[in-house]
């Protein structure tokens, strides 16, 4: 797996330095500074310079429109610097005693008396190499964790370049100093800036969780945050979190069990009404009868790809196009060499801003197609601020799109008794795959892949439609997915089911934003049109033929977990079959 | 403002007659007295006693946020009867260290003054003082050893425990050696293996030889080696009016590889000067360019003003303090009257040390006062109510801005 790392944007943005520079400023001062260290240590110079770090994907555990968690391996050397002003004590005997209880001290005469002296640190060829669990919600922000210390060496030169005992003795303190820096504050800045960066739809969005938690609050399981606890122990995440992602696909991909309800004609209004929400149209399809929420939760979703399942295979695609085109600004894309092939696609996270670091990995939604080795292209978004705001509205627009509107809700309970014509849903559902491999197949050159790449999301709901049958083993712990989850087998590895509880909540009390993101989306509808096109032709496809590939593939995953069970390992990469994760 | 077991500490040293002056660590008490006191922090009672001539006890109640406390236990093996223990009649003097007036020096005892034979055999002993002090909510623990193990010599151990420093605590070991004409002192810290060696010399005549006080017993106390020092003043008439004294000090720490060193020089007059008295001191720190230059004068007997002005050669750095130290005498009209017939009898009344001990209720208060160039400004007030000694101060930064008041507190003491 390989993706293009774009890094020249990050510097083109004027405003990211001073923020940058005041971050850092903060953070230095914020923890304990060791005695040498006499005034605030201030920010001088910033440079990310020009080289970009070497960021390898390791492993990606949840992949979902509103979330994502994965592993990389980060290598850097490259030529970025930064820039220090402080004043430190010369006099190590003052500092020394300085830390020390004055009952014992020898209390020198004048051999303490201080010498500060304004100190000037250029801290250069920073060679990094971590491993990074980076773990996103929409709801919750942006989690970067280290898992090691990620500083492997660093050149500290200073004022005292002379003085080899202070250079070393500087050397040592700045490493020090460094290392908790980016293990403890780093994460936390990059986490505050997510979560500035969703400002409105977060802010909002926690006032209504609020809320429902507080009416919720007989729901025996109360939802986790997957970003709270980012897996860090492979162990624990096979079995509990297999099934819970379980939970989590069954509720957000709940689809196709839908599609027999609706016609056609009102699901590809539908289809509009949530595109436009993705995009900026102004356009909203008028529905009678019907009251319209957007940003509601993923398991509004569910229901939009039940009904694209069936009738209009499309709308998923369009919703996937329209979030790239938010995306247009975005400045990282990845392309997937056809190594992981059988990934059943899923309609994965359009893309995470994280901003704040620099490092954020926006990974938009990879669609892979089963059998296919195709190329995956993600589109992520570091830069801040312009981009930001597409971002999200991408986000939340797939979101409401897999969510459906208020309807959803009913819709699922709905669904229910539906799970046992699930034969039917699999049936129809088949037919996309190929499509979206086929479109998915045309996207390998670069820019243009955007709108296409994220096609994918139809295959997932054949697999998952597939698997479920056979796979009933796997049993979903909570009881509101139960319903679902005992037709679908998918297992997703990731934290998500928590999430997907909370989701099926949303559409009962989200009234108000929908109206406004609505509002908000505007230019991207003309896209949708074409989308749709590609994915009715690969309508064509015969639907019992893929079926059974996907019946397949999924059976073969199965035995690949049941025979190593470790949902971190690599081994799952390295083998052809698409890691636990993959599978929606 | 001094606690109960600095002073009584105090005490022993004069019982034990040792000079705390004679040593290049004290080199510019004076002016550290005026300029650097320390403003209390919150609220802070401090109730303690003597119980017994040896033994002594304090607890104190503090609150900085919230409340902690500390229990000390003091055993001297040389009684202090004679010490005033009540917080009524203790010296304000000895509780608030201001202007320190050189004393003459004096010839430290022979060694074989000290024996004491009984029936063939010797039963003096070195005079110890033992001290510890348990904070309660921190778990520190603070110890002191004190020994005279000659007339010319005193160790003192301190140490420090606590779980929060590397290694579990501290010992300081301080080995003091006065031979009156110049002073040695040894210190060995296990923080990090530092050596210190100080080193003070007395520029000027000789001390006159002291007469052995065979009649004082030897739970003497400061008053009679007041006597002999005023004895001594007075055998010799051709005396310097002033001592000039130059010393300095050098540390190294063996486990960090890091040192410091310092010398200083300090004038002052003494006791038979006529003028008012005042001390010049100079440090020079060679290594860190560190040069700071004090002048104190004690203007009068109630007042007494301090300057010092610090310089860097290497980061031309400047401070300048100034700082002032004023007593309010206690209405006491007829004592007064009293010592100035006796004095026009032409009666010896002529040490104030003395005089003080007459009196010790002389001195109402003390109020101290200090300020930077940088507009950094200290008051205290300490003084006496009734029976309890109370001590106020505030820390202010002029240029703070809002938050102007950077320390405020309050300390009640009480002891009997």
């Amino acid at each position: 797996m390989a993706f293009n790392f774009n890094w020249s944007p990050l510097t083109a943005d004027a405003s990211f330095y001073t923020r940058a520079q005041e971050l850092l400023t903060t953070a230095l001062n914020k923890s304990p500074k060791p005695p040498i260290i006499v005034d605030d240590i201030l920010v001088n110079e910033l440079n990310l310079g020009s080289v970009p770090p070497d960021l390898e994907i390791l492993e990606i555990g949840d992949l979902a429109e509103d979330r994502f968690r994965g592993i990389f391996k980060m290598c850097y050397t490259g030529d970025a610097y930064l820039t220090l002003k402080t004043r430190v004590q010369a006099n190590p005997l003052n500092t020394y005693l300085s830390t020390k209880p004055s009952f014992t001290s020898p209390q020198p005469l004048a051999a303490s008396s201080g010498l500060t002296i304004p100190l000037q640190i250029t801290l250069s060829e920073i060679k990094l190499s971590a491993f990074i669990i980076l773990v996103f919600s929409r709801q919750k922000g942006l989690t970067l964790v280290f898992r090691n210390d990620p500083l492997e060496s660093l050149k500290v030169s200073s004022t005292f370049d002379a003085i080899p005992f202070v250079r070393d003795y500087l050397q040592k303190e700045i490493e020090g100093q460094l290392r908790t820096l980016l293990m403890d504050e780093v994460p936390v800045i990059i986490h505050r800036l997510s979560l500035r960066l969703w400002v409105p739809e977060y802010r909002e969005r926690e006032d209504e969780e609020l809320a429902r938690n507080l009416q919720d609050s007989t729901t025996a399981e109360k939802p986790m945050d997957p970003l709270a606890s980012p897996p860090q122990d492979p162990v624990d995440s096979c079995g509990n979190i297999l099934d819970a992602s379980q939970i989590a696909s069954l509720s957000l991909d709940s689809g196709p069990e839908m599609h027999a309800l609706f016609s056609q004609k009102n699901l590809l209004r539908l289809s509009a009404l949530t595109d436009s929400h993705r995009t900026l149209s102004l356009f909203t399809p008028g529905i009678r009868d019907v009251v319209f929420r957007a940003w509601a939760g993923p398991t509004e979703r569910g229901e939009m790809h039940g009904s694209s399942g069936r009738a209009t295979p499309m709308t998923p695609v369009m919703a996937r196009s329209q979030s790239y085109t938010g995306n247009a600004s975005t400045t990282y894309v990845f392309s997937e060499a056809g190594d992981t092939g059988h990934h059943p696609s899923r309609p994965g996270l359009s893309s995470f801003g994280s901003a704040a670091s620099g490092l954020g990995l926006g990974s938009n939604k990879h669609g892979k197609p089963h059998g296919g080795r195709k190329r995956k292209h993600r589109v992520v978004n570091l830069r801040k601020k312009a981009t930001d705001g597409d971002d999200v509205e991408s986000v939340s627009g797939e979101s409401t799109t897999a969510s459906g509107t208020m309807s959803s809700a009913p819709s699922e309970s709905g669904a229910r008794p539906v799970t046992p014509e699930r034969c039917d849903g699999e049936l129809v559902t088949p037919p996309r795959t190929p499509e979206n491999t086929a479109a998915q197949k045309e996207p390998g050159d670069g820019t243009p892949l955007r709108f296409r790449n994220f096609t994918p999301r139809q295959p997932q709901r054949a697999e998952v439609s597939e698997n479920t049958p056979r796979q009933p083993q796997y049993k979903v712990p909570s009881p509101h997915s139960l319903t679902q989850s005992g037709s679908r087998t998918a297992k997703r590895p990731s934290l998500r089911p928590p999430d997907s509880l909370q989701t099926t909540r949303y559409p009962v009390e989200k009234g108000p934003k929908p109206e406004a993101s609505s509002s908000s989306t505007a230019t991207l509808q003309q896209l949708s049109p074409s989308p749709i096109d590609e994915s009715s032709s690969g309508g064509m496809v015969p639907q019992p033929w893929l079926t059974k590939m996907a019946g397949e593939i999924a059976r073969k995953v199965q035995d690949q977990k049941a025979a190593n069970s470790g949902f971190w390992d690599r081994n799952d990469e390295a083998q052809e079959e698409p890691p636990p994760a993959y599978r929606s | 403002m001094l606690g109960f077991m600095d002073y009584v500490q105090n005490a022993f040293y004069e019982a034990s007659r040792w000079d705390r002056d004679n040593s290049y660590g004290t080199l510019t008490a004076t002016s550290r007295n005026i300029l650097d006191f320390s403003t209390p922090e919150g609220l802070r009672f401090h109730v303690s006693s003597l119980s017994s001539p040896n033994f002594a006890t304090s607890y104190t109640l503090g609150s900085i946020g919230l409340v902690d406390g500390s229990l000390s236990y003091l055993y001297s093996s040389l009684p202090l009867p004679r010490l005033a223990a009540k917080s009524s009649a203790i010296d304000l003097h000895h509780l608030v260290p201001g202007y320190r007036q050189l004393q003459d020096l004096r010839q430290p005892d022979e060694p074989w003054w000290w024996e004491i034979w009984h029936q063939g055999k010797r039963i003096d002993r070195r005079e110890a003082l033992l001290y510890g002090r348990l904070f309660l909510p921190r778990s520190t623990l603070e110890a002191l050893y004190l020994r005279r193990l000659s007339p010319k010599t005193q160790l003192k151990v301190s140490c420090v425990s606590d779980s929060r420093l590397p290694n579990g605590g501290t010992i300081l070991a301080h080995l003091q050696h006065d031979a009156a004409k110049h002073n040695t002192e040894y210190i060995y810290s296990t923080d990090s293996a530092l050596f210190g060696v100080r080193g003070l010399y007395n520029f000027g005549p000789d001390p006159a030889p002291t007469r052995p006080l065979f009649e004082a017993s030897p739970d003497s106390t400061i008053s009679t080696a007041n006597e002999a020092a005023a004895f001594t003043t007075a055998q010799t008439p051709s005396q310097p009016h002033g001592r000039f004294s130059a010393g300095g000090e050098i540390y190294y720490g063996l486990l960090n590889k890091s040192g410091g060193i310092s010398t200083g020089l300090r004038f002052a007059t003494l006791p038979s000067h006529t003028g008012f008295p005042y001390t010049m001191t100079l440090t020079l720190n060679p290594l860190m360019g560190n040069l700071s230059s004090t002048y104190s004068v004690l203007a009068s007997p109630l007042l007494a003003l301090s300057s010092r002005f610090d310089f860097n050669v290497y980061s031309y750095e400047s401070e300048l303090q100034v700082g002032t130290e004023l007593w309010r005498r206690k209405e006491k009209p007829l004592i007064e009257d009293l010592n100035w017939a006796r004095l026009k009898m032409g009666q010896k009344v002529l040490n104030d040390p003395s005089k003080d001990l007459d009196n010790p209720n002389g001195m109402a208060g003390c109020f101290k006062a200090r300020v930077d160039q940088r507009g950094g400004l200290g008051l205290l007030w300490e003084g006496r109510v009734k029976e309890l000694l109370y001590s106020c101060g505030a820390t202010i930064d002029l240029r703070g801005g809002e938050n102007m008041f950077r320390g405020f507190g309050v300390e009640v003491q009480y002891s009997s």
